[in-house]
This record gives structure tokens, C-alpha cells and sequence, in this order.
């Protein structure tokens, strides 16, 4: 398996020797024998350690210029590459060196017309110096560079490319070196041929830049932490071995703490200690991601660049979560936000039914009204409190979430759905327990409604989360920056501004003079309210779509039809008495708890990757994958390729983009008259997991390529191309069938 | 470097640094000075034997400087003379210079008290005091990464500048000429009474040989 994972291997040589911590230590013991020698030969003592340290062992770095190409033709551009091979134990550097150092620069003086890109650098790896981390490279590395050639080359002649290498090298102790690079390429008039070497040693390279990340990625900030959220959804945690972040920037993190990283099926967060530059989080995050992922036999890392941007904790564009608010002002806010929370679509309805109830029993007792406002008030706070220790709970435990949380499963959300539907039938009239259920009628004149207006209280707590008011944002950042019983406080504050208009009306009996008089106007508005409610259910099925995809929303909407039928059908019962009636009673729950049982089959389900990248049109197109479609096809002597992949494999969503959808790839598969099947593993088929095993492979990728089957005879075997695919590699394999 | 981690290793790594959330944990004393507030105490050895404290130097503008003269980053600095230059500008006008040498017994740009003297005489530098700072104390307080570091302390003691000498973070002696001294527009600013227009630099050189 090592060979196949030569991208890894070869162009970010990892295997650092174990004795990398030690030679620093080596190196200076025997110093002191290099500075004897060389003291007696000059017959003077050396200035200095430094002024050996370059001479004495020779270069720690051999840099040479190597290309795509062996000839060059006019207009061309083509990829070179420096490669620096660097002694054991020695390191150099990225872009963003780290803690210290100096990223390697190439100073080109290129003949006349000649352009050159900027340096493209492959992804770095940690180099851990005593407390510090350098990002940088070991062993090999080669640093890219595209050059174009002017438009009036003469056939014929010989271009020489001139450049200066200057480069710091590091293991403790730290040199300077720099030399002189080359290169001559003779000009042709035709189409210019590879370098078959400098080809592999730049498409190596090429595989170990980082691609621009398929996912969406943003960031939060605390006083002492940044957090970096990478919209990877559907993700595998099994496969996952390692996760760093490498800012393109000095300043934005601390570069040697450690990063705590939660891989979910929502997608990666990553929490780091701030960087002591407190501009860089003002702007974009930018940087490298190199996700390590396990293969069968082995592990790839693969490398995405990111650009993160700031953004509330609540995934509104609310600026920074880093606050200047005090506690104060934070509950102010607080108490705005849930005061609004009344108006949002979701929570309305349920209040307005409350209070039309209340314009309906003006005249009932105060002391009873009051237990009411009160009972409402200790629903909503007691809810509040749940949800917000749920969420101070899971964050201490390190999951970084945010207000909303709960949203980001989809059978939360389904379910939710399910919640505000029956709600809304309610107000439409298909059935009364809605009435009930806001505390309306008999309830509310007597103590025993308290326990209804309680529910209540949990109710507008559970209808309101799928909202959120403005200024709350502001509030929960701050709050969740805060200890625990801080964090408490604000959510409290928050659940009080939530009920404090309905607590009000019942409290202050001049306010409910206030109130319009009773009237048929009250049913209308109560019928007219579920349409909010109706609104609210179309969104969060969207949200549905989002997370779960088309089977999420089959399942989401099967459970309204089902909460429908049960609701009618209770309604409908209610006229009847005896055994019917209980039969039908009995059938509603029954329908309720299938409605209900249907949301676990939503989050079962591993979901498409929402924010994977459009597919490119020029690409391969696929057909589905079943063993009967390739034996037909191969009957007819029609070559097959198979690319068995599934939406959580990041090695081949990269391959897919890196090598599949290509143009040049695409041509080549059409000329040869291949026929592209894919299988898609995502959600485990049975029979896609025989044709894995069969080649000994308990996952994905796995590419296979079915040579033409010459007429009556039995076909070959297939080629099993490696698991992380070039361009180059697949026009070569499928060139050869 | 383990590069390939087993995922339980990883697991426990990644759990462990997040439940590390608000315990004291190493890196956390890396960036224990932070520029607007004040700078942190202390007292360590000169080079000439005595003790200097920062406290005794409360109502001046003070200057500390990490320094090993081994450092490829250093010696672009001290060959040319633009630090001893910036020295004997700021001492000159009653500003107090500390170079401080946090490396450790056996690493390198480690000295002993007469060696530090000999380098003050031998390369004509003009700091106030040379500080010895072997276990490196001084240096973790104040989060130095890179020889040359460098900090600014205005005279109320608040902690004013740090970073970088300069804005050209090379070895080359002929990227001094030209080059945008910070620690030179930060004791200007300080002096004046003015905010120092970039507080924070990126520091480049070799990274202190602190003591494992």
C-alpha cells in the first residue's frame, strides 16, 4: 500500500527520524572537536560558533530546479519546481513559518518575456523545536512555481532559467543558505514533450498543495480562543486520525497550543488559543486544514485551503463575539431579545392564544390570573434553564456549540415540525386539544389550569428556538463566553424577557383593560394565526432538506400526514362514545407515536455533504454501479472504470476534484470509449460491500478499471489504481488498456 | 511528531486539550505579557554581578532586548552596528536598554557573566545592563519567541510595544539600510506621548534556546 500513498509520503516527507529531537544536542557535542580541528589549521581561534556552523558540515540543504517539461515551445506555461532535499534532522520553512523562522524565496532573473508566478507552496507539517512549532517542511519538499514563455521564442534555441534560492534551515540552531539555480530547456516548434522525472516530482508536489476547501468555513473569537468552524458535513469520525489548522498568517493563533478539534456529523470545529495580534481576527481567517484520513492500509492527509469568516455564534453575521458588553448591558440586551421573541412567527401564535384567553376571562379572579402568569413564567425559565445547561453542559465537555444547537439535528428538527403542526391545527379548528394546550377555557379560571399554563410556558420556550430575535446574538455570545452561572443569568434574563408580556397581563389588572373586547373577531385572528405557524413548519422542512436531504424531508412530511389523519380522526371521535371512541383515542396515539418514531430514521441516514463544491460539467459523467451493469458492459467488450466513493471520504471528494474532473481526463475516457460507473457507499450497500471485499478492502476509495475483454474470450482482471489519484496517473492506466 | 496518530491517540489528545480548557497548562504562560497592560515584574542577575530589578526603573522608558550572539538574526544587527546605533540613540536620551539572554547551560548564545562583558566591549554595544537568564524566566514571562525580541515599557511601567526590530525579517546586512525600525517609532511615540502606531509586530530570528 506504501506506493500508493507516495502523494503523502513523498511530497510532505512525515517520517521524521526518531532521533529528530536529538541532533541539535549531537550536533553541538562534537562542535567543540570541529573548532580544535579547524583552530589548528588555521592556526588562529574562529570568530565565532556561527561562522562554522555553515562551512564546517557543508550545505544542510541541496536545492535544484526541475520541470514538467523538457522543451519549451512560445507561449507556454508550465510548472517548475525547487526541490529542497534537507539533511536529517533539519528543517525549512512554510509561508507562515511559525513560531520563527524565514519561508524559503526564489529571486528569479528569467530571460526577456518570460513571467513567473508567485511560489505555490505545499502543505507544511509541524516541527515541534523545545516549547515552540515552526510549520515547515522535512526530508523533501518542492516548491512550485508557473512560468510562462514569452511569444516570440525561436525554435531552435536554448532558454537558460536563472533564479537565487535563499533559504533558512533550521533543527535547534538555525543557517542562512542560498544558491544559485538553473535550468536549460531548448525551444521547439511542436508540441513540447514532458520530462517523464521532473513530471512525477511535480505532480507529486502539485498533490500536496492545498485545494481550495470544499466546505464552508467561519470563525468565532473569545478573549482567549478562536474557533474555527468547517461546514464538513456528513464526515466519518471513524476515519479521521488528525486535524490541524496552519493560519496563513502570523499572529491570528498560538502556534504551538494545542488544537481541540470535535469531528460531527454536522462538521469540524476546531478551538485554539488566541494569537497575540489582536487585529488578525478582524479579518478573514485565512489558512491551510490538512485533514488526516485513514485509508484501508494506510492514512492520507489531505490539504484544504480556508478562508474563514467572522461570524456570531448564533451563525448570524452579528460582527464579533468578543464583547465590550458588561454583564449589565448583556441582560438588557437579554431581556430585549426575549421580549421580541414574542413577535417571531414561531412564538405569536402561542402567545396570542394566551392572551386572547385572558380577554375572554377578564373577569375572573385576580389571585387565579396571577397563579397563571406566574405558572407561565416558571414553564418558560425552567425550560430555559434546560435548554441553556444542556448547551453549558456540552460545552464544557468540549463540543463548541451555539444557541440553536439542537437545530442542527435533524431530528430535533423534525420533530419540532411535528410540535408546531399540531399547534397549527389547533388554531385552525381541526381539533380543540390545541385550546387546551394554550390554557384556554375552563383551565384558566380554576387552579387546576396551573399546570397547563406551565406546559405552556415550556411550549413558547420550544417554539422559540428555531428563532432568534436581534439582540440576542450579542447577549448569547457574551453569556457564553462567561463562567457557568453567568452564562445562566443571561439565558434566564432571556427566558423573562420571553415571558414578561403575558406575566404582566396577568399581574397588573389595569393592563388587561387594554385589552379589546371579546367579540367573534377573536375566532377569526385564532384561525389566522396558524398561518405563522404553518410558515414556520414549510422553513424548518427546508432546514430539514439541508441536513438530511430528499429522504429527511420524505420523512419529515410522511409525519404531517400522519399527525393530520390522527388529529382528524380524534376530532372526529369525539362525537361518538364507547368503544369507538376509545379505539379511535387509541389509534391517534398510535399515529402520533409513528409520526414521532419517523424521526429517527431521518438522522439514521448519512447526508450528502450540502456544501461540497458544484460539479464541474467537464468531467467524467457516471452511471450507478451495480455488478450486473459492469458484466454487461463488458460483455460487449466495452472497458469499465468503477469509482467506489461515498460522501464522508474525503480522499475522494480530492480525488474526485483533483483528478476526475478534469477535462483531460474526460477526453481521454471518451476516446478510448470508456464507460464510467460509480458506486456510492455512502449509506453502506451490501452489495458494494461484497465487490470491497473481494479486493480486500473494507472501505472507499477504490478505483478499478476493467481492461477491454477481447470477444469470446474471458476477460481480465481489473487494475486497481492507487487510492489517492492524479491526472497524469489515470491518463496513463487507462492509455495502457 | 507522531504524524499518524492512532485515532485513540487522537482522541485523547483532542479530549484531553479540550478538557485543558481552563487549567493552567504550559503554552498558556507564552503569552503572559500583553501590550497595554503592565509590564510583568521582575528581578534577575546582570552580567557585572548585580541584581536589577525593572521596578527601580518605574518613571523611565525601558527597552529589553533578547539577544543571542550566535543568531544568524542577531548578527545582521551587531555586524552592521544598527543595534548598537539604536542603543546608544535611545540610552542617549535616558531610555534604559536591557539585553537579556535567556539561553540555556550548553545551548547555544549561552555566556558566562565576563563572556557577556567581553561581547558588550568587543562589538561596542551600549546597553544600560546585560541580564543573565539562564531557566529562562524572564523570557517566559515576557513570551519571547525570537533573538532578537524586542519590548518597549513606557514610564508608568505599561508594557508598550513587542515584536519585531524591523519590518525586514532576513539574515541579509543589506536589508538593515531601508528598513522600518518599530522599537525606533515606538520610543518616539512613547517619548511623545503618542499611541505606538503598530503595538504588535511579528518577531523573526531564531527561536530562544530556553532550557528543555
Amino acid at each position: 500500500m506504501q506506493p500508493e500513498l507516495s502523494r503523502d509520503v513523498g511530497a510532505r516527507p512525515v517520517a521524521v527520524p526518531p532521533d529528530a529531537e536529538r541532533p541539535p544536542r549531537q550536533w553541538t557535542r562534537w562542535l567543540p572537536v570541529a573548532f580544535a580541528g579547524a583552530a589548528l589549521l588555521l592556526g588562529s581561534a574562529p570568530p565565532g560558533l556561527a561562522a562554522s556552523e555553515g562551512q564546517g558540515a557543508g550545505p544542510k540543504v541541496r536545492v535544484e530546479l526541475v520541470s514538467e517539461v523538457e522543451s519549451l515551445a512560445p507561449s507556454q506555461s508550465f510548472w517548475v519546481g525547487l526541490r529542497e532535499r534537507i539533511a536529517p534532522g533539519w528543517h525549512t520553512y512554510w509561508s507562515n513559518p511559525g513560531d520563527s523562522g524565514e519561508p524559503t524565496a526564489l529571486e528569479w532573473a528569467l530571460p526577456r518575456g518570460f513571467a513567473a508566478g508567485a511560489l505555490v507552496w505545499p502543505h507544511p507539517d509541524r516541527v515541534h523545536v523545545g516549547p515552540f512549532v515552526s510549520y515547515g517542511y522535512t526530508g523533501e519538499v518542492v516548491l512550485l512555481t508557473r512560468l510562462t514563455a514569452p511569444r516570440d521564442l525561436e525554435p531552435g534555441a536554448r532558454v537558460t532559467l536563472r533564479g537565487r534560492a535563499t533559504w533558512l534551515v533550521c533543527a535547534k540552531i538555525c543557517i542562512p543558505e542560498e544558491a544559485p539555480v538553473a535550468l536549460a530547456l531548448p525551444v521547439t516548434a511542436g508540441k513540447p514533450s514532458a520530462d517523464v522525472h521532473g513530471a512525477t516530482v511535480i505532480s507529486r508536489a502539485r498533490g500536496a498543495v492545498p485545494t481550495p476547501s470544499p466546505w464552508t468555513a467561519s470563525f468565532s473569537t473569545t478573549p482567549d480562543a478562536v474557533v474555527l468552524t468547517v461546514a464538513a458535513v456528513g464526515l466519518n469520525r471513524e476515519r479521521v486520525t488528525d486535524v490541524w489548522f496552519y493560519p496563513a498568517r502570523w499572529g491570528v493563533i498560538e502556534h504551538a497550543a494545542p488544537q481541540a478539534v470535535t469531528v460531527a456529523a454536522d462538521g469540524i470545529t476546531l478551538r485554539v488559543r488566541r494569537g497575540v495580534l489582536p487585529v488578525a481576527t478582524e479579518t478573514p481567517i485565512e489558512g491551510v486544514l490538512v485533514i488526516t484520513e485513514r485509508l484501508d492500509g494506510g492514512t492520507a492527509g489531505q490539504a484544504f485551503s480556508l478562508r474563514a469568516l467572522p461570524r456570531g455564534l448564533t451563525g448570524s453575521t452579528v460582527a464579533d463575539a468578543r464583547p465590550s458588553v458588561t454583564l449589565l448591558q448583556a441582560m438588557a440586551l437579554a431581556l430585549a431579545g426575549g421580549l421580541l421573541l414574542n413577535l417571531m412567527p414561531c412564538v405569536l401564535p402561542v402567545l396570542s392564544v394566551k392572551a386572547l384567553s385572558l380577554v375572554e376571562h377578564a373577569g375572573a379572579r385576580a389571585a387565579i390570573l396571577r397563579g397563571h402568569g406566574v405558572a407561565y413564567t416558571a414553564g418558560v425559565l425552567a425550560s430555559f434553564g434546560m435548554v441553556a445547561g444542556v448547551l453549558i453542559a456540552l460545552r464544557a465537555s468540549g463540543e463548541w456549540l451555539g444557541w440553536g444547537f439542537q437545530l442542527q439535528s435533524p431530528l430535533v428538527v423534525t420533530l419540532l415540525v411535528d410540535v408546531l403542526f399540531v399547534l397549527g391545527l389547533s388554531l385552525s379548528g381541526v381539533v380543540l386539544i390545541g385550546g387546551r394546550l394554550a390554557g384556554a377555557g375552563q383551565a384558566l379560571t380554576t387552579r387546576l389550569g396551573y399546570a397547563g399554563s406551565f406546559f405552556t410556558g415550556a411550549l413558547a420556550t420550544v417554539a422559540a428556538t428555531p428563532c432568534t430575535a436581534p439582540f440576542m446574538a450579542v447577549a448569547i455570545g457574551y453569556a457564553l463566553a462567561q463562567p457557568w452561572a453567568t452564562a445562566l443569568l443571561v439565558f434566564e434574563t432571556l427566558g423573562f424577557g420571553l415571558a414578561l408580556p403575558y406575566l404582566l397581563l396577568t399581574l397588573v389588572p389595569g393592563w388587561r383593560r387594554l385589552l379589546p373586547r371579546p367579540g367573534p373577531w377573536m375566532e377569526r385572528l385564532r384561525q389566522f394565526l396558524a398561518f405563522p405557524l404553518y410558515a414556520a413548519v414549510a422553513w424548518l422542512v427546508w432546514v430539514v432538506s439541508q441536513e438530511a436531504g430528499p429522504q429527511g424531508v420524505a420523512v419529515a412530511l410522511a409525519g404531517l400526514v400522519l399527525i393530520g389523519f390522527a388529529a382528524w380522526l380524534y376530532a372526529a371521535s369525539r362525537a361518538v362514545s364507547g368503544p369507538w371512541r376509545r379505539a379511535a383515542t387509541a389509534t391517534v396515539a398510535l399515529l402520533a407515536l409513528a409520526a414521532v418514531g419517523l424521526g429517527p430514521v431521518v438522522g439514521s441516514r448519512p447526508s450528502s455533504p450540502t456544501g461540497a463544491a458544484v460539479p464541474d460539467p467537464r468531467g467524467l459523467s457516471f452511471e450507478p454501479f451495480s455488478t450486473e451493469r459492469v458484466a454487461e458492459l463488458r460483455a460487449h467488450g466495452i472497458p469499465v472504470f468503477v469509482n467506489f466513493t461515498a460522501a464522508w471520504c474525503i480522499t475522494c471528494l480530492v480525488n474526485e476534484r483533483l483528478a476526475l474532473r478534469s477535462s483531460a481526463v474526460a477526453a481521454t475516457f471518451a476516446r478510448k470509449g470508456v464507460v464510467s460507473l460509480k458506486a456510492d457507499w455512502t449509506t453502506r450497500d451490501p452489495q458494494i460491500a461484497r465487490v470491497l471485499e473481494s479486493f480486500g478492502r473494507s472501505g472507499v476509495p477504490l478505483y478499478l478499471l476493467y481492461p477491454r475483454a477481447a470477444a469470446g474470450r474471458e476477460a481480465g482482471e481489473p487494475t486497481v489504481l492507487p487510492q489517492i489519484l492524479s491526472e497524469e496517473m489515470i491518463i496513463d492506466a487507462v492509455e495502457r488498456i | 511528531m507522531a504524524q499518524n496518530p492512532s485515532r485513540r491517540a487522537f482522541l485523547l489528545r483532542t479530549g484531553l486539550a479540550a478538557l485543558a480548557g481552563g487549567v493552567a497548562v504550559p503554552w498558556l504562560s507564552w503569552a503572559a505579557a500583553k501590550v497595554g497592560e503592565a509590564a510583568p515584574a521582575f528581578t534577575a542577575v546582570a552580567s557585572t554581578g548585580k541584581s536589577v530589578s525593572l521596578a527601580s526603573y518605574r518613571s523611565r522608558i525601558v527597552v529589553l532586548e533578547w539577544t543571542n550572539h550566535e543568531c544568524p538574526y542577531v548578527r545582521k544587527h551587531y555586524e552592521t552596528g544598527n543595534m548598537q546605533a539604536l542603543q546608544k540613540e535611545a540610552t542617549g536620551q535616558g531610555v534604559v536598554w536591557l539585553s537579556v539572554i535567556s539561553s540555556a547551560p550548553g545551548e547555544q548564545g549561552y555566556v558566562s557573566p565576563a563572556q557577556a562583558n567581553e561581547l558588550t566591549q568587543s562589538r561596542g554595544a551600549a546597553p544600560t545592563a546585560v541580564l543573565l537568564d539562564p531557566k529562562g524566566t524572564v523570557g517566559r514571562m515576557y513570551g519571547a519567541t525570537n533573538t532578537p525580541h524586542m519590548y518597549v515599557i513606557d514610564e508608568a511601567g505599561i508594557l508598550r510595544y513587542a515584536g519585531a526590530i524591523d519590518d525586514r525579517p532576513t539574515t541579509r546586512t543589506s536589508d538593515v539600510q531601508g528598513a522600518h525600525n518599530y522599537v525606533r517609532a515606538a520610543l518616539h511615540a512613547v517619548a511623545a506621548g503618542q499611541p505606538v502606531p503598530a503595538p504588535v509586530t511579528h518577531a523573526y530570528g531564531c527561536t530562544v534556546k530556553y532550557a528543555a
